[in-house]
């Protein structure tokens, strides 16, 4: 399938960066038909965490599975948290599903799906 | 039109960000440089919505943390959204005509871009871009009168006595408070719970001389009374039944003191009095009161409240640990020591009862709950999980030099050292010490209720129950509800104010705590102030378990209508352990209270030794779920 994502830092030194993927450019890596979109310290992810002490090497993913995307944490130190409605956040564990525009944190670092959807 | 320039904006932003350690200017620097300038159009944006520029930077920089002095990159960039931001605000400029940005640029630039965290702050502080933006449109010249203002007259009612005095900063907030008013009278001080919060009733006149209806005017910390505001907007307006104490207008605030103040607008009885139900419980027969309890409190409130009640198993520390004094107090040292015992989550508290005076302890990953600047002291609390949870296991922090130091409200401490002060035991110890005890305080077991018997030591105790799990349920609470916060107003309605507490909790808390207002100001004056009269009078209330309401003494009337009311929202029928954890947490923490009387306080210490005695009874494999000693379930009629 192919599918697009824009993603944007919503806090930090990055704050505002707007980072654009597409499977058609080569961005992401797939596993098993699902696109995976990485989040980590470690440069060849995704999205590249370079300042952010807290963020794991490889710390977290987002991917697009039954017409939803998904917010996953790959067991980092410091956890992955999704914003809740009342101000408040909850760690993720194992994979949960995400809105477009739901906050989530990675290490140190908010972050929000602007936009995302298969291209038609 | 503000006369803030853009360096002067930009001095505090760097300098924030410096203190937060971050390196970098985001929309957050920019905004709290603007909320730090005298007399800024932000400032005015929060001051007009009763919020004080702390109480909003506090809740900026929790969002975004505190650095670390890693520095990762050089000089102090830029985020790509205040760039951004800074180009919209350069645009509204040129609009203008103007060759300068100017503060009105820059604040209108940061609510049209949106997305920044101070919006974001701002949005859940219950500040609108609509109502900002009418702000800035409307650009008032200082409406706030000046704490010295003039312009109102303040009387006393003729019956008027005062509990405490009144000092110039109440006097102050007052005239802000009512602001607009031709004169105010004071008609009464309600005594207040067991903290420092003030509580009075006042009449307020027109400028023609019209009197208004009576309003209950509380005044406490700022940042206490404005938690209250925004708990009662997020959690508690819409659940209110329609005959009660409202929240009226936004909290008043003052810059020359760390007071504020709100008002509850009320309704009162035919006598135009209002009273609170520490006074409603003397004017009127122990079972119209009782009753009063049962039908008005509990019924009207609860179907919003207490009624909508989910299963809900926690582990006790979750829920009552924060009613403890702090798990240790340490003396604050600068020199971090790599070997020092660590508290963290989880927490160990083995670990640490143990530990001698002077010991080296670390606390990591806690939360500040609150900073004491007249002490010098912050507390700190786990700061994890539940709502509940979250302010668990309180550490006090003293002797740091909070001047130099930047921490704030919410703020993360990832690892903070001291020598070990005082631990929770002996904090605890002294407190009962105070009161005299007939009994040794170390031993594990106190003389019982009747002679001969045994009761297990609360002060020892305790520490085991905090790990034991329960199973209950989560409603929404008032969290500190006693008889002080409990209003009676027109045909007898309940009142209930003061929700600074308010959450989702332990269904039973409030009847627990109700039950230890009941015992100190209803119940103990039948009894004396002796241990022996506590003894006694938790015998009695135990004891009556069984017997018939119109059997009671007066005085145990209305502990048996919440005990009826518990039973009701027992979440295993007839297993009122549940109970009896809430009870005995919320009676040990009132012995420790030098606000109470020493009646109430040896009172609820037994209530709490009975409360655990039963805990365990019922906990043992041939024990039978019952609320008294002899075996006998409780059946009370309905009042």
């Amino acid at each position: 399938m192919d599918l697009s994502v824009e993603i944007m830092f919503m806090s930090g030194v990055e704050d505002g960066h707007l980072i654009a993927l597409s499977a058609e450019n080569g961005d992401g890596v797939s596993n098993e038909g699902v696109w995976i979109i990485r989040f980590g310290r470690k440069e060849d992810n995704e999205i590249w965490l370079r300042y952010d002490s807290f963020a794991s090497r490889y710390h977290a993913r987002v991917y697009f599975r039954a017409q939803r995307w998904w917010l996953e944490d790959c067991n980092s130190k410091n956890g992955t948290f999704l914003e809740l409605d009342d101000d408040d956040e909850a760690r993720v564990s194992g994979s949960v599903p995400i809105d477009l525009g739901q906050l989530f944190r990675v290490g140190r670092t908010w972050f929000r799906i602007q936009d995302g959807a298969p291209n038609e | 039109m503000s006369d803030i320039t853009l360096k002067d904006i930009q001095i505090n932003a760097r300098q924030e960000s410096a203190r937060m350690q971050h390196f970098f200017i985001g929309v957050e620097h920019l905004f709290i440089g603007m909320l730090k300038a005298r007399e800024s159009l932000a400032a005015s944006i929060v001051e007009q919505h009763g919020l004080t520029t702390d109480y909003v930077i506090d809740e900026i920089r929790r969002r975004t943390g505190k650095g670390t002095s890693q520095r990762m990159f050089a000089g102090a960039p830029y985020t790509p959204r205040a760039d951004m931001v800074m180009s919209i605000a350069n645009d509204l400029m040129l609009e203008r005509g103007a060759d300068e940005i100017a503060e009105q640029d820059l604040l209108e630039a940061i609510l049209e871009e949106g997305d920044s965290i101070p919006v974001r702050a701002l949005h859940s502080l219950g500040i609108t871009t609509p109502a900002a933006r009418n702000v800035l449109a409307n650009p008032l010249p200082a409406t706030m009168p000046t704490p010295t203002s003039p312009t109102i007259q303040i009387e006393f009612a003729k019956n008027y006595s005062p509990l405490t005095t009144l000092r110039d900063e109440h006097y102050a907030l007052l005239r802000r408070l009512f602001y607009g008013s031709g004169r105010i009278r004071i008609d009464a001080q309600l005594q207040g719970g067991y903290t420092t919060a003030l509580i009075l009733v006042v009449t307020a006149f027109g400028n023609d001389g019209l009197e208004n209806a009576p309003v209950v005017v509380k005044i406490d910390r700022a940042d206490t009374i404005l938690d209250e505001a925004q708990r009662y907007e997020q959690i508690i307006k819409e659940t209110l039944p329609p005959l009660t104490a409202r929240l009226e207008d936004f909290p008043a605030t003052m810059e020359s003191s760390d007071l504020a103040g709100l008002k509850y607008t009320f309704v009162t009885g035919e006598d135009g009095a209002v009273s609170d139900m520490r006074a409603a419980a003397q004017n009127q027969s122990a079972d119209v009161f009782s009753q009063w309890i049962y039908t008005d409190l509990y019924q009207r409130f609860g179907k919003t409240w207490w009624m909508q009640r989910k299963p809900y198993r926690f582990q006790v520390w979750t829920e009552y640990d924060w009613l403890l004094p702090p798990l240790v107090t340490l003396e604050y040292e600068a020199q971090d020591d790599p070997a020092a015992a660590v508290i963290k989550d989880p927490v160990r508290r083995s670990k640490i009862r143990k530990a001698e005076y002077g010991a080296r302890i670390a606390i990591e990953d806690f939360a500040i709950h609150r900073i004491q600047p007249d002490r010098g002291s912050i507390i700190l609390s786990s700061g994890r999980g539940f709502e509940a949870a979250k302010r668990a296991y309180k550490v006090e922090l003293r002797g740091l030099n909070l001047e130099k130091d930047a921490h704030f409200r919410g703020e993360v401490v990832e690892r903070i050292s001291g020598r070990l002060w005082k631990t929770r035991d002996e904090i605890l110890q002294m407190s009962v010490a105070g009161l005299a005890p007939d009994f040794d305080l170390a031993s594990p077991v106190i003389p019982g209720l009747a002679h001969g018997a045994y009761l297990p030591n609360p002060l020892v105790l305790y520490d085991d129950l905090l790990d034991r799990y329960v199973n209950g349920s989560l409603s929404r609470i008032h969290g500190d509800l006693h008889l002080g916060n409990i209003l009676v107003g027109h045909h007898h309605a309940a009142f209930l104010i003061d929700f600074a507490q308010a959450r989702n909790g332990h269904t039973l808390f409030d009847w627990a705590c109700l039950e230890v207002s009941l015992l100190d100001a209803y119940v103990m004056s039948a009894y004396g102030q002796d241990w022996d009269d506590a003894r006694e009078a938790v015998h009695e209330i135990n004891g009556s378990a069984g017997a018939a309401f119109t059997a009671l003494p007066h005085e145990l009337k209305p502990i048996f209508s919440i005990r009826n009311i518990v039973k009701e929202n027992l979440e295993q029928a007839g297993n009122w352990s549940e109970y009896f954890i809430a009870l005995a947490f919320c009676a040990l923490r009132a012995s420790t209270w030098d606000t109470m009387s020493i009646a109430g306080r040896r009172g609820a210490f037994y209530l709490s030794a009975s409360a655990m005695g039963e805990v365990i009874a019922t906990s043992r494999p041939s024990g039978q779920d019952t609320i008294s000693s002899d075996g006998t379930e409780v059946d009370i009629p309905r009042p």
